[in-house]
This record gives structure tokens, sequence and C-alpha cells, in this order.
């Protein structure tokens, strides 16, 4: 029997990270391979923000400084396909992953956590960059919204929505008992919000749904997604406040899905 | 020096004892046999084994590493392969993209289509998991074991729904592995498969450990008494034969005996004399199964419901 190595092992970040994009490919293949999977998550966002823009899309509306809508909606379905990707795939998946064992049985090969992890998150991050490249395209060529001149606020507000949801979804399917409830229970929470936080039209400020649906995470990444793309004179493309709050819901997730993460179902 | 090493293992859930005090050791390149019923203990063993499961008590050595150490837990991973029962495959991904993508976890895998032929689906390695049958996923299951080389294969209940040629097929599977120097940790409910491939068994109940051995000794099979079978003659009584048999109603004469040769010629020389034909007679040791159900505490009453 060969000795034990005790050297730091395996050649070190170069070899972990061509682990994560092999994994990531894989990832990749199941997900555009499973119709159901590519047509709730990308199909959506894209047919939502066709109906909506081609029947109201230049309609002014008072909520928004009456902007023409369209200005809203791009901003509104791209955060929509982050969250989409971020949360309600990847929670659903992951239940559904624990309960039939696919979890188990990668938990039992060598491949690191870390790697399985990461390849997991940049799986739902790749799904939600083809929907924000296919929204924002479609906003501009198909409707004439203005997209943001600088994207540094747009590209931050995505990428901390898109963490913020991503730890939310770990931690919200450990509450998921099984694979039979994660895709109803996960996707009604999730509509059900999407719907107060004014996702169909803009919320004017100070409303009532406006006022409810700012406990909610969901609210914020639609607002800090739609500030770029607001073009109002003086206001800030930078929407920290929403920013903040999305970070702190994430930060509660991770908690979560840290403390509480199982890799297989719980014994009966 | 031993593959598998297990002393004074325990463990509990809450109030419930699965495991007390379990201690067995199993040698490089050997077949062992968990056997038990349900909720006796033997997943938990295995899955503590696997650095799966953490322990309460006692010393686990699995080839030469604590499964309970995190530091070496990918060392360990890389060297044992897992045969699991109802563990699902990616559903989209073909038989052949997910033998590769595993090998690729290992440090010296085997050839991926090297499996897929060993395993015998050939035919379907370009078919995605979800179009497979019952049958072929538990294949892809068994190639998914030792795609990684293994020098330590778990097999949990390996050819649960296997028509009896594949399950033939998978026995010989595992003779060619063990025959290379693998060793193999199998669990199974079935006793001709625990006495086809194993070394030696250990039958596990309530948590404990109640005999262990190679399958012909097991709890003192070689050594226990025979039984003697045979139809009682037409118009002879059980009080009238030569020999004391419990009595009883049944038309099978049924008697166990350590001195199966003298109750035989007993029973052969009275049927000559008196030209009684002794039908069906028949002399049988113990099978794997009786031993087994006597150990696990399992009682069939007289009209073979279990009480």
């Amino acid at each position: 029997m060969s000795p034990v190595r005790t050297d730091p092992p395996y050649g070190g970040v170069g070899r972990e990270l061509r682990m994560v994009g092999r994994q990531l490919g894989y990832e990749q293949l199941s997900f555009w391979r499973n119709p159901i999977g590519a047509v709730f998550t990308v199909g959506f966002s894209v047919v939502f923000l066709v109906l909506l823009a081609s029947s109201a899309g230049h309609s002014r509306n008072a909520a928004i400084g009456n902007l023409e809508v369209i200005q809203y909606y791009v901003p509104g379905f791209t955060a929509y396909g982050v969250m989409s990707a971020c949360f309600n795939m990847l929670a659903i998946s992951l239940v559904v992953r624990r309960e039939t064992g696919l979890l188990k049985r990668l938990r039992l090969s060598p491949l690191p956590t870390s790697v399985m992890v990461a390849a997991i998150f940049l799986n739902a991050m790749v799904i939600s960059l083809v929907q924000v490249v296919l929204l924002l395209a479609i906003g501009r060529l198909g409707y004439g919204a203005h997209l943001p001149s600088d994207p540094g606020p747009l590209v931050v507000a995505l990428v901390v929505g898109a963490l913020s949801f991503a730890a939310l979804g770990v931690g919200v399917s450990t509450f998921i008992p099984n694979q039979e409830a994660a895709g109803p229970v996960i996707s009604i929470v999730f509509f059900v919000l999407l719907f107060l936080s004014g996702l169909w039209y803009p919320l004017a400020k100070g409303s009532a749904l406006a006022r409810i649906s700012a406990w909610f995470p969901m609210r914020h990444m639609i607002t800090a997604t739609f500030a770029p793309f607001d073009l109002r004179p003086g206001v800030s493309p930078w929407a920290w406040h929403d920013l903040g709050v999305m970070a702190i819901w994430g930060a509660a997730g991770a908690i979560l899905a840290v403390r509480r993460f199982r890799w297989a179902p719980a014994r009966g | 020096m031993a593959a598998v090493l297990v002393e004074g293992l325990s463990k509990r859930y809450g109030s419930t004892v699965a495991l007390d005090d379990v201690g067995f050791e199993v040698a490089e390149g050997e077949v062992f046999a968990l056997l038990g019923p349900n909720g006796a203990g033997k997943t938990t063993s295995v899955e503590i084994l696997e650095g799966f499961l953490g322990r309460d008590r006692g010393r686990v050595q699995v080839l030469g590493l604590d499964p309970g150490e995190r530091a070496t837990l990918r060392r360990l991973r890389e060297r044992m392969g897992v045969v699991l029962q109802e563990l699902a495959v990616e559903p989209f991904l073909t038989v052949r993209e997910v033998l590769a993508r595993n090998a690729g976890y290992y440090p010296s895998p085997r050839d991926p289509d090297e499996i897929v032929a060993m395993v015998g689906l050939a035919e379907k390695a370009h078919a995605r998991v979800k179009t497979l049958s019952g049958g072929q996923q538990r294949r892809l299951d068994l190639g998914l074991g030792i795609v990684g080389n293994p020098d330590l294969l778990f097999l949990d209940e390996p050819t649960t729904g296997f028509d009896p040629s594949a399950r033939r097929d998978a026995w010989e599977l595992v003779r060619d592995l063990t025959d290379g120097g693998v060793t193999v940790i199998l669990t199974t409910h079935y006793m001709d498969e625990a006495e086809a491939l194993a070394d030696r068994v250990a039958v596990i109940s309530r948590g404990r450990i109640v005999a262990q051995g190679t399958p012909d000794v097991l709890g003192g099979r070689d050594t226990a008494e025979a039984r003697i079978r045979f139809r009682l003659p037409a118009g002879v009584d059980r009080a009238s034969l030569p020999v004391s048999v419990e009595p009883g109603a049944g038309e099978v004469v049924d008697i166990r005996t350590d001195r199966e040769v003298a109750v035989l010629r007993a029973l052969t020389t009275w049927s000559e004399e008196e030209g009684v034909p002794l039908l069906g007679l028949t002399v049988e040791r113990l099978t794997l199964e009786d031993v087994y159900l006597r150990l696990t505490g399992y009682q069939a009453s007289d009209d073979g419901s279990v009480r």
C-alpha cells in the first residue's frame, strides 16, 4: 500500500478550475437537453417580455415618471430571468437531486464539494447570462428600448442579484421535504412574490403593494435592475439601498444553506 | 494488511441505537457480504465506511485511511467505488457521457468505452439515461461503480431487478474484478448471491453482528443438524416409525438430527423389511437462508405465516 500523501493535494488551483469547467459543461448539457427546464426558465422570460412589450410597450406610465413602459419591462424581465435561473430553477433542481440520490452519488465520488457547488452556481449564471443577452437584444432591436450607456450599475445589480438569489435558492431548498412538493411550492411562492413586486406593471412609490413587497428581495432585484434604465434626469443608476437589501437576503440564505444542507433525503 | 478494519463501532440516531459494538475485518481482495434485515444496520455500517456518515465510537480503517477524517476523504474516494440502490443518474445525459464524466473525477480511471462493453450496454452507449430499462440502469450503476478503477468496491443490492442471465453476468463481472485484486463489500438480500460471491459473510441484526464466517460454516451450518424429510407412507402412523419424530398431522415427516447416518440406516432398513416406500426422501443441511433466518430471529408458524 502506498504511503498516505500529506502534501497539498492535486496540483493546485489549475486542476480544480479545469474540473469546474468540465463539470459546468455537463451541467449545461443536462440543462439544455431538458425541454421543460429550458422552456420554463428561458422561454418564459422571453415570451413574457414580447407579449407585454407588444401590447403596451410604448404606453407611458406615471409610476415611472411617464417613461415608455418598455424601459421598465426590459430590466424587469431581465431581473426575472436571473431570478428564475438562480432561485427557482436552482432550488427545484437541488431538491430533485437530493431526493433522487444524485447529490449522494456525487458526494460519494472524489469530486470536491467546492467544484460541485461552483459548477451548480455557474450553471445558473450561464443560463441567466443567456437570458440577459436575449432580453436586452429583443428590447433594443425589437422595441427600441434605451440600454444604459454605462454597463457598470447593470452588471453589478445582476451579479449581486444572481449571487443573492442563488444563496436563497439553496437555503429554501432545505425546507422542501420532497421532490413532488418542490416545483409547486417554490414556483407558487416565487410567482406570488413577483406579482406583488411589480413585475407586470410598475408600482407607484408608496403604494400598498410597494410597501409590502419592499420586505421581500424580488422587489429590490427589479428596482435595482431598473435604476440603470431610468432615463429621468438626476436619477442615479446605482440603487444602493436595493443592492444592500438583496445582499442581506442572500447572506441569510447562505447561512440557512450552510446550516441545513443535506446530501440525501431525510431518514424516514 | 486488512482492506477494511472495524472495531467497537457504535452509532445512534437520537435515542435509537443503530450500531452497537460492531467489529469485522475484510482482507485485501476478499468479497465480504453483510447480510441482515432492513433496518438492521447494514446501510449505516456501509455509509460509515464510505465516509458518508460519522460515527459515535469505535475504530474504522478503510484502505489504511479513517473515513471520518475529512482531510483524507478525497484520497479515499479516489480509491473506492460505490454501487448503490436507488441513486438516480442525470436523465438527459447519455450512458457514455455519464461514464466519461465520472471517469474524469478519478486519477487513474478505466476507459469508459471498455466499461460500457463490460456491463453490456454497448448498444445503449449513446442512449439517454432516462430511456434505459430498470435493469439497464442498474448495469450503468455497476459501470459507474468501477469506472474509477477502485481498490475497494461497495455493492449495495447490486442485482436487484436483474433477470437471471444479467445476474450471472454481474456475478461474473464481480469475480473478474476480485481476481484482479479488488476488495468487495456486498450487501444483499439474496442468499444465493452471498453464497456465489462472498468469501466471508457477517449477519447483522438489530445493530449487532450475530455471526460471521465463510458461507459454508456460518452459524454452525457445517456441524448443525441435518434435515431428513419424506412422505408418511399410507396406513402408517408416526408412532410406528423406527425413529422418533415429533408428533404432527402433516403428510410430510420432517426430522432434524445430528445423527443423520444412524437415522437414515434405521429408516431404510425398516423400509426394506416392511416393504414400505419412503417417497420423496431428501437429506439436506441447513441452507444459508435457514441459518440467516434463524440468526435474525425470524419465526415461521405452522401455516407458514410470519409470527
